[in-house]
């Protein structure tokens, strides 16, 4: 049986091997399909203006310059005060979002995974109908209530609306996290001298540091590039993001391309960051919060 | 240490009843054990006592004490969990300091105390290892290491056995069990494996469907078994339980199969089943009480071969009678084969008999 002659192993193993190089050229298409904008990005965001808008186009500048760089990051300009201002805002609410996203659904969370109360499947059902409907739809309704509250044109009004749209994923998330954590954990640290609280802060809080890193990376990118609702909801220049920031700021006059690939290319950076640092807590909390039972 | 009192322990999820009126007495120093079959409500019963579900309505006494309003942490016990409960981001020496942490212990002490049960349980050397970096074995060891570095009133213990391989189960069922009686610590253990429960425990607790069946030293649980369930559930293989019914015989009290057959009875016997609610008796008996003879005899009830196991040491055989599988043991010597008509033999003094009825044991009084 070991060496029949009519099922020889390098045979037996082409059509693997083929199928591998069909997923590895897929996986080299996707990558192209999503870097060449990118590399095109930073790539135009080094040139002269004039070198930017030549035909055809050049990939490798002939005079690599950081001047948009170095005026978008300069505070005696009114591009760089701008753009500088736009930054802090935009880095402002996506964090307050963040924070006040986790201190919501770590609690919410945790009681829908292990309490059982009244009403608690339509709930959880409530707080994931949400999802269900474009973000769209909700745009006048909510500018009216942002208007109603007062809210309108201050960053209350965005931290408020992310907070809707990413609570409810949030908190799933993080439901799902908790189910994993074996109820017995709790109970032993209960047993070995801790309250609920403590048995809770001591025992689960470390083990879902995934799951809430995970959870924070989500509502601070959402946060980050969120565009419809604050185009609506802020007209005043010193309170604008930086997605809305940066298109008013360079349509004004005729449109400077590399200083537009540069604010973009900044723009992108803290998620970029914030990803390869945290990525390996993010992909543990898909796979380990949503996938494994 | 501390007595355990149960008082109609009562446990109900939605109209489902877990626990059902469960009273029982575990002495200072004694080993307990609390067996039945999945889902009657062992670990629902040890959760109640160490206080991490509420119950419903009964009263737990711990020590002097009714502890029913207590906190887990306030009860002054320590539990051993079917999966160990390991807090996996804690090294060994952390998951074993735990407990004293919490209890405020100063740090020398918790040191000198957590070196003395490393010693004890033979792990000195895992104190760095985080549990995942251990065996199964070895991890049951911390969880039990946990356990022990308090001086509790009452151990709870959950199968702590259960995810060990038969060979490491005995080593360990010795060691625990020579820790009770180092100790006299009062142990509440649940297995359901009775043959760690007879091995180990003083008195054993059968439950069934979230009922107490029997509450009584293993030896008594075993030769007096108060119903059919607990006939059935303690002894392996399980004692055989054949349906008969009351007949006469010559004036004489007997029982007779649906092949015809009668079987006469003694006096004390003849008694019980005159004691049945009904004409339906139930006849009980273990592999071992019962005679195969390959040729006919007085007094021999004839039986079909159904199947022939042999395990090295003794054969087993099934064969059928009155439309029950009966077991017997018979030395590795005698043959017999499938189909072959065999007469059985029954002890008077070692048979059961139960009421068909209510699947009581009949007593002759
Ligand atoms: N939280 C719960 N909600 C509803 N029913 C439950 C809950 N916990 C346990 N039960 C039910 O109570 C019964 C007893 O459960 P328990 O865990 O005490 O069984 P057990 O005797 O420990 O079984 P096993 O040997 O399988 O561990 C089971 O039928 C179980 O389905
Ligand atoms: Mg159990």
């Amino acid at each position: 049986m070991m060496n029949s002659p009519s099922n020889p192993t390098p045979k037996a193993r082409r059509p693997i091997d083929r199928w591998r190089w069909t997923g590895r050229l897929f996986l080299v298409l996707m990558l192209l399909y999503t870097a060449v904008p990118m590399i095109w990005m930073l790539l135009t965001s080094i040139k002269s203006g004039f070198a930017a808008l030549q035909f055809p186009p050049q990939w490798w500048p002939d005079e690599p310059t950081l001047a948009s760089y170095q005026k978008l990051l300069d505070p005696t300009n009114s591009v760089g005060r701008d753009f500088l201002r736009f930054f802090w805002n935009s880095l402002f609410v996506s964090t307050v979002t963040t924070i006040l996203a986790v201190i919501v659904a770590v609690p919410a969370a945790y009681a829908f995974s292990r309490f059982d109360f009244p009403g608690r499947k339509f709930l959880f059902f409530a707080v994931l109908l949400r999802n269900m409907f474009p973000a769209v739809i909700f745009l006048v309704p909510l500018f009216i209530l942002m208007r109603l509250l007062g809210l309108v044109n201050t960053h209350g009004s965005l931290i408020l609306t992310y907070l809707t749209f990413g609570l409810p994923l949030a908190i799933w998330l993080l439901k799902g996290f908790y189910d994993n954590i074996p109820i017995q954990l709790e109970q032993a640290a209960r047993i070995d001298g801790a309250t609920r609280f403590q048995a809770f802060i001591l025992v689960v809080m470390p083990l879902s540091v995934p799951g809430i890193i995970a959870t924070a990376i989500y509502s601070f990118i959402g946060a980050w590039n969120e565009y419809i609702f604050a185009y609506t909801f802020i007209n005043r220049n010193d309170q604008l993001t930086l997605p809305v920031g940066i298109q008013r700021f360079f349509s004004e006059n005729t449109t400077d391309f590399p200083g537009l690939m540069a604010a973009s290319f900044m723009m992108s950076l803290p998620v970029v960051v914030l990803f390869l640092l945290l990525q390996r807590y993010f992909v543990k909390a898909l796979t380990e919060g949503a996938v494994k039972h | 240490m501390a007595h355990v009192v149960l008082t109609d322990l009562v446990k109900t999820y939605g109209t489902f009843k877990a626990v059902n009126n469960v009273s029982l007495r575990v002495e200072d120093g004694e080993f307990v054990a609390l067996v039945g079959p999945s889902g009657c409500g062992k670990t629902t019963t040890l959760n109640l006592v160490a206080g991490l579900v509420p119950l419903t309505s009964g009263d737990i006494t711990i020590g002097d004490r009714i502890v029913n309003d207590i906190d887990p942490k306030d009860r002054d016990i320590a539990m051993v969990f079917q999966n160990y409960a390991l807090y996996p981001q804690k090294s060994v020496y952390k998951n074993l300091a735990f407990p004293l942490q919490m209890r405020k212990l100063p740090r020398d002490e918790i040191d000198l105390k957590v070196k003395e049960a490393a010693r004890v349980l033979d792990m000195t050397h895992l104190l760095e290892r985080k549990p995942r970096e251990l065996s199964g074995g070895q991890q049951q060891r911390v969880a039990l290491g946990r356990a022990l570095v308090r001086d509790p009133a009452v151990f709870l213990m959950d199968e702590p056995l259960s995810n060990l391989d038969a060979k490491l189960r005995v080593q360990m069922r010795s060691e625990i069990k020579r820790f009770h009686q180092d100790l006299k610590a009062t142990i509440i253990y649940v297995t359901h494996d009775q043959l760690e429960a007879v091995t180990m425990a003083d008195k054993m607790a059968v439950m069934n469907g979230g009922f107490l069946q029997q509450y009584d030293s293993p030896a008594t649980v075993f030769a007096n078994p108060v119903n059919m369930f607990v006939a059935s559930f303690i002894g392996s293989p399980a004692m055989s339980l054949v349906p008969l019914e009351v007949s006469t015989n010559n004036g004489d009290t007997a029982l007779s199969g649906t092949e015809g057959w009668s079987m006469a009875l003694s006096p004390l016997n003849a008694r019980k089943v005159q004691n049945s609610t009904s004409k339906k008796v139930v006849l009980g008996a273990r592999h071992s009480t019962i005679k195969l003879h390959k040729h006919v005899i007085a007094g021999g009830i004839p039986a079909k071969v159904y199947t022939v196991e042999p395990t090295g040491d003794v054969t087993f055989v099934q064969a059928l009678l009155s439309g029950a599988t009966v077991n017997i043991s018979v030395p590795p010597t005698v043959s017999v084969a499938p189909d072959e008509t065999v007469w059985l033999e029954f002890d008077q003094q070692r048979i059961h008999l139960f009421d068909g009825e209510t699947e009581m044991a009949l007593s002759a009084a």
